[in-house]
């Protein structure tokens, strides 16, 4: 997994890259929670995620709730189609933020 | 429908997992059948060996090793073996959680049960700790 963090009118965008799994999510975390707990929007950008197993969905349900937590917004953008099938078939569509 | 009959050791750590995902999709790959589901098969196979990592070691890397063994029969049953001398499974306690209860983690054997048509678990296999089987018919 590769990442890049892009700043833009306050908020704070993550690109994953790659494949998601559970030698990768405390990289991914250490990268995504800091920002949330800074009190920032933090959007999630998934398109180039080719693979994600339950850990990289723990990832995103943890930041999810550390957003209602801090009351800022985490939104997931762009999700590849393989990416989305795993957020689905755990039925949190309608729990996370996906724009 | 050709049959497939693969198997690949693998030694347990959680930087292995990816090499257990490329060696699953070949096989898969091999398959017109199994091709069309290889997102799903892939997943269903890797959070078993994931679980191998994470609860049969702790999450501790081990130069143990687990053996992944896949058969796909001229009748459309597909086999995935999962075999290691990780601390022993207590089948009574794995349980898919309650989708209801948004938290992290506990979804991996969801996700196999949601994939797979049968899983069953072993503990007597000789030469290992666990043995546990995935089973689609096609």
């Amino acid at each position: 997994m590769t990442y890049k963090v892009t700043e833009e009118n306050n908020i704070s965008t993550v690109f994953l890259n790659g494949e998601i799994d559970m030698d990768v999510t405390d990289k991914a975390k250490e990268v995504i929670i800091p920002l949330i707990e800074a009190g920032k929007e933090v959007h999630i950008n998934l398109k180039d995620v080719e693979y994600m197993d339950s850990s990289g969905i723990s990832v995103l349900i943890e930041s999810h709730q550390m957003g209602q937590e801090k009351n800022t917004r985490v939104v997931l953008k762009e999700i590849s189609k393989s990416v989305l099938k795993v957020i689905m078939m755990a039925k949190l569509e309608q729990i996370l933020t996906i724009e | 429908m050709p049959s497939i009959s693969e198997y690949k050791n693998f030694e347990v750590n959680s930087a292995n997992l990816k090499h257990v995902r490329t060696f699953a999709r070949e096989v898969f790959n091999k398959s017109e059948t199994l091709k069309n589901y290889q997102e799903e098969l892939v997943l269903a196979l890797a959070e078993a060996a994931q679980n191998i990592v994470k609860h049969a070691y702790n999450s501790e890397p081990s130069t143990d090793t687990m053996k992944v063994e896949i058969n796909y029969s001229e009748d459309g049953l597909l086999l995935i073996e999962l075999f290691d001398k990780g601390k022993a499974a207590i089948p009574e306690n794995i349980k898919p959680r309650n989708l209801d209860d948004i938290k992290a983690g506990g979804l991996g054997t969801f996700f196999i049960g949601q994939i797979m048509d049968q899983v069953i678990f072993k503990t007597s296999k000789v030469d290992w700790v666990n043995h546990l089987i995935l089973k689609k018919q096609f």
